[in-house]
Formats: structure tokens, C-alpha cells, sequence
């Protein structure tokens, strides 16, 4: 099997792509009747879905897996866990999952990557978005960190601690999206709406 | 009747022009039956054709040979079926598509029956692409596609013929069984308002007798709407009146169901799910009644909205039937990740404030979105006037509905008002 659009994706850190590429090519050796399950890299299948944040397709991954793969490489039961607590949405255990396992040398790097980066400030602006004020006990457990580093995370994003309570003051910050339009755009619209008058 | 070897001849000199594929395809058809007498040794004369060249003699002789019985060689069957697709010419196989589509309902058939339906998925997805003349044709393999990725677990491999507008149909069984499984499909991929309108089709097509796939769809398109509705409305007036009239018998629970959800309240609901429970089971819904029951949570929180501008924890997990405060905490934050509400939680004194959607629809995003929009409303209504014209100059309406204003002028003097008919 051909393995190179993955190997040039993981070389290239193009994360998102891994579970496209992935997916294309279990269908194309399927229909080839390669016997490909025996040495198919489930793990980095499974985590490329979590990482695109597709955990319905890492589900059906999971559910169509020989038995024996499930049962016998613990790595790929290992990212389950982290799917399943996607799943579940419990937010503190997903990163508990991923300290919980000692992956090998070609997983970590897309644990870490997804964990690390992705996860994290998915996270964050999550609660960003979410809350005024929260305890700095369940930011560290959203933020899979120390209490410490918690806190030091989100005063560099500009929060306010209160040392007192124990509790952050979300501070928002402005989003700015584009707002300027190119004048073809309102010409068009303009378009429609005379179109539709007359 | 020719030797199998002159066929080969045949097929091998007269698939390059047009007018050649047109003899060559007169010949085919009149040694069909011949071919089919000598099917089980025609395995070996394939290897002396190239399918990228003479796709209509391979297609021929290659039917030929899937009807005959394979036994342990189902494999390579299958191998040889698939790799004819994908190097096809487009142009010879429509030149007898029953044939095309009867070769990839074997390879259909042959891979369930391996208990490998994967092995199918692409091949088919390539064999839908060749046959359908522009991708608003359904044609007759979409749903043996589909149930290949429904069985093979690769939903998402379905999505990429479900993101098609379907004009075009010719058999109603095959848009009828194209919705059913396609609605599958974006169920499981929490897709639920492609479902809901997949489901919508199939029950509002017109039928003169009820069918299983409709009544399927009835049910889930009940669970469905709950889950992303939060209520299930009727159907339109052009719905079959065979729906309406029958829906009370097979889907009577599940409108129990949805008279439960429409009180609002978590125990009634759960009470009418363990009622129903094995009737549930039977049809295999289990898993949505239960997303039905979790969004009813959602649902309950989602009308505090409307009617509070802040609200404690305490006082959201009272009214809604959470038991602790996080729980209720849990759920409003799952709400504003979906976009399903906006508002801003406020641990330090335990309240929710809730605000109007923030979207000011003057972003350049915004403006992008309504101009695609507009621009799709603009192609379906010219479709739709088309088809409109169409119809109105097509000579079998015009009779049958000359025909039918006579009988309605008559039944205007019927002294028996009407709803005493129904």
C-alpha cells in the first residue's frame, strides 16, 4: 500500500487532512481486496478524525475496527478514550485520557499536537465565549493544567484574577470580523433587490 | 450465433468511432443469448480485452459471466467488477446502462455477501459518476450506494453524493429508497436537517399505496423534528392522503411520543419511552428516542431564554429537572458551544444571563452566505418555472385534466358538503 499523501501530511504537520486521506485510501485498498486491516494505522486514523473534530465519522471508525485490533493494541483503545470523552463532552477527562496513555513516538506527536494547540484553545474560547466569571479550580480542569498554569494562562489573555475568591473575570475581547465590502458585492445585491421590485 | 473467439474479434476491432460501437452493440445484443449459454467459460476471454478500450464488449461478456454461479471465486469476481468500473468509458457503458447497472448490483450483492461491504463503497461511488448524466440525476445505484456506506460504517463517503440537488428521477422506488437511506446517513452524522429534508421527500412524494420505506421514514422523521425542532408539525396538504390515513396505524406510539415531548416534561417523556420501549427497539430507534429525551432538556432551557433575562443555576436545574446545579451549569454550556443559545454563565454568583443572537449581518461572512443563498433560490426558481412550463404544455395533463374539470363541475352540484366524504 501506498502510504506517501499520509507520510507528506505528517512530515507537513497538515493535521486536518490526515482523516481525508485516510479515508480514501482504506476505500481505495477495500476495493482493491488488499487485506488491509491487519496493518492499517488505526490510531493515526482515529486521532485525524478527533483532530478534524469529527467525532461521528472517529465513531463509525471505531465501531467497523476488527474485534481483534480493539482488543489488542491498547493504543488504539487508548485514543478511543479520548473520542469517547469528546463524546461524552466531559470536557477535564479528555485531557486526563490523553496524559493516560504512554504513547509510541509516531502517535504523540498528533496527541500532542491535537491536546497541546488544538484542544486547549478549542477550549478556551469556549469559555471565553461562555462565562464572566469562573473558579480558577474548573478553568485549570477545562484547560487540563495545574491551577497554577491555569491562571497564568488566562491573566496573559488578559483575565482578572481575584486571589480572594478564587475566581476569573473573563474579559472579552472584541472580535473584529471583515466588514468592508468590494463594490461589485453591493452592486450585486443592489441587482437583486430591483430585480425583485420590478 | 458466433464463436465466443469472433466475439472477441468483434469487440476488439470495433470499439474506437461511434458508428462502430453502434454496430458493435447490434451484435452484442443479438448474441446475448449465446453468451449466456456459454457463460462459465467466458471468464478467460476477459483477460483479452482492456476495459479502458472496449468497455461495451467487456460490459457484455462480463454480465455474462456474473450471472453464472461463482462458488469460492466470489474474490476475484469482485476484483474484476470493481476494476472494470473504475477504468470504463464513460461513453460506451451508458450505451447500455441496465447492463452497467446489473454488473454493479452484482458487485453489490457479492460484497455483502463476503460480509465486506467497504470493498464496494468506492467502486459504486465511481459507478453513480458514470452513469448519471449530470449530478442532478438519481439514478438507480444511488441507494445501493448508500447502503454500502451505511453497512461499511463510511457515512461520511455517503455525504458526497447526498450534497447533490436531485432533479432528475425515474423510478420513484429509487428516490423513495435514495431519501430513506440517505436520511440515514446524516442522522448519523448528527446532520439533522439534511435528514429532516431527505425524510420530508420521501413522505410527501406522491403514493397511491403505502410502503414500508414511507412508513420508516414517518418514524424518524417524528424523532428527528423533535430532536432539532423541538416539535413535530403536520405535513402539507399535498401529502398522499394514504400518509394520513395510515399514519395512526403504525406510527401511533410515535405520535405519543411527540404529544409527551410537546408537555415539556422529562418524566412523562421517559415514562412514554418505557411504554414503548420494545415496539422502539423492534424498529431500531432506540438511540434516537433517546436523543429526543436529552434535547428535551435543551428545549426546556431554550424557552427559559425567551422569557429571562437572567436566571440562577439553581433556578434552571429546578425548572428543567436537572438534580444539581453543574448539571445544569454542564448543559447551558453545551448549548452556547452549538450556537444553540447565547448567553454568559456567571460562576461567582451561581447566575445565566441570556442575550439576543449577536449576529449583526453585516460581515463580509454574512454577506457571502445571504448572496449564495440568493443566488441558489434564483437557479431553483428558474428550474421550477421550467418544469412548470413543462408540465402545463405536456399533452397527457392537458387531457387528464380536461377530463377532471368536467367531473368537478358536475360534483359541484352534489348536495353532500364535502369533508361528510372523507
Amino acid at each position: 500500500m501506498d502510504f506517501s499523501p499520509l507520510n507528506e501530511a505528517l512530515v507537513s504537520k497538515s493535521y486536518l487532512k490526515i482523516a481525508d486521506i485516510l479515508d480514501e485510501l482504506m476505500l481505495q485498498a477495500a476495493s482493491e481486496g488488499v487485506a488491509y486491516q491487519d496493518d492499517w494505522p488505526y490510531s493515526i486514523h482515529l486521532l485525524g478524525h478527533i483532530i478534524a473534530d469529527d467525532i461521528n465519522s472517529a465513531r463509525f471508525l471505531w465501531k467497523s475496527m476488527p474485534g481483534v485490533v480493539k482488543e489488542s493494541v491498547a493504543e488504539v483503545a487508548a485514543i478511543w478514550r479520548i473520542g469517547q470523552q469528546l463524546w461524552l463532552r466531559d470536557y477535564a477527562a479528555v485531557h486526563e485520557a490523553v496524559r493516560g496513555f504512554d504513547w509510541s513516538a509516531e502517535v504523540r506527536d498528533l496527541v500532542l499536537a491535537f491536546s497541546g494547540k488544538l484542544y486547549t484553545k478549542r477550549i478556551f474560547q469556549l469559555l471565553l465565549s461562555a462565562y464572566s466569571t469562573i473558579s480558577i479550580g474548573d478553568t485549570a480542569r477545562f484547560l487540563g493544567m495545574t491551577e497554577e498554569d491555569a491562571a497564568n494562562y488566562a491573566q496573559l489573555q488578559g483575565w482578572i484574577m481575584d486571589p480572594a475568591s478564587g475566581m476569573l473575570t473573563v474579559t472579552k475581547q472584541p472580535v473584529v470580523k471583515e466588514q468592508k465590502l468590494d463594490s461589485s458585492k453591493l452592486q450585486r445585491l443592489t441587482e437583486y433587490v430591483f430585480h425583485l421590485e420590478h | 450465433m458466433e464463436s465466443a473467439e469472433a466475439m472477441i474479434a468483434h469487440i476488439q476491432g470495433l470499439s474506437s468511432t461511434p458508428e462502430d460501437l453502434a454496430h458493435l452493440h447490434n451484435l452484442l445484443k443479438q448474441s446475448e443469448d449465446s453468451l449466456e449459454s456459454q457463460a462459465p467459460n467466458l471468464g478467460p476471454l476477459l483477460t483479452q480485452l482492456d476495459p479502458s478500450k472496449h468497455s461495451l464488449g467487456y460490459l457484455y461478456i462480463l454480465e455474462a459471466c456474473a450471472s453464472a454461479t461463482w462458488g469460492e471465486q466470489e474474490n476475484e469476481l469482485v476484483s474484476t467488477i470493481a476494476k472494470f468500473i473504475d477504468s470504463c468509458v464513460t461513453e460506451q457503458i451508458r450505451l447500455a446502462p441496465e447492463k452497467f447497472v446489473s454488473v454493479c448490483r452484482k458487485l453489490k450483492d457479492e460484497t455483502m455477501q463476503l460480509q465486506m461491504p467497504i470493498r464496494g463503497v468506492a467502486p459504486l461511488r465511481t459507478a453513480v459518476r458514470k452513469l448519471q448524466p449530470t449530478s442532478e440525476h438519481l439514478t438507480t445505484l444511488h441507494p445501493d450506494f448508500l447502503v454500502l456506506c451505511l453497512l461499511a460504517k463510511c457515512y461520511k463517503a455517503g455525504l458526497s453524493i447526498l450534497e447533490d440537488d436531485i432533479v432528475e428521477v425515474e423510478q420513484p422506488r429509487d428516490l423513495f429508497l435514495y431519501c430513506y437511506y440517505g436520511g440515514m446517513i446524516c442522522i448519523g452524522l448528527k446532520r439533522f436537517r439534511k435528514a429532516l429534508e431527505l425524510l420530508y421527500y420521501v413522505i410527501t412524494s406522491p403514493m397511491s399505496s403505502m410502503n414500508a420505506i414511507a412508513v420508516e421514514s414517518y418514524k424518524k422523521y417524528i424523532l428527528v423534528s423533535l430532536i432539532h425542532n423541538g416539535q413535530f408539525s403536520n405535513f402539507p396538504k399535498y401529502t398522499s392522503s394514504v400518509i394520513s390515513r395510515n399514519q395512526k396505524n403504525f406510527c401511533q406510539y410515535y405520535n405519543e411520543l411527540a404529544t409527551s415531548y410537546a408537555s415539556g416534561k422529562i418524566s412523562e417523556l421517559q415514562a412514554c419511552l418505557e411504554t414503548y420501549r420494545e415496539k422502539f427497539e423492534t424498529d431500531n430507534n432506540v438511540g434516537l428516542v433517546k436523543q429526543v429525551v436529552s434535547s428535551l432538556y435543551k428545549r426546556n432551557i431554550q424557552r427559559l431564554t425567551q422569557m429571562y433575562l437572567t436566571l440562577s443555576l439553581q433556578d434552571i436545574a429546578n425548572t428543567v429537572q436537572l438534580n444539581t446545579t453543574k448539571e445544569a451549569e454542564m448543559h447551558v454550556l453545551q448549548m452556547i458551544q452549538d450556537g444553540e443559545i447565547f448567553a454568559t454563565i456567571n460562576q461567582k454568583d451561581g447566575m445565566v444571563s441570556f442575550h439576543e443572537d449577536p449576529e449583526q449581518y453585516k460581515s463580509c461572512e454574512m454577506i457571502e452566505h445571504i448572496d449564495s443563498s440568493i443566488q441558489r433560490i434564483m437557479a431553483l426558481s428558474r428550474k421550477v418555472t421550467a418544469m412548470d412550463e413543462q408540465i402545463s404544455s405536456d399533452p397527457i395533463y392537458l387531457a387528464k385534466i380536461g377530463r377532471e374539470r368536467q367531473r368537478f363541475d358536475l360534483e359541484d352540484f352534489d348536495t353532500v358538503p364535502q369533508k361528510f366524504h372523507m
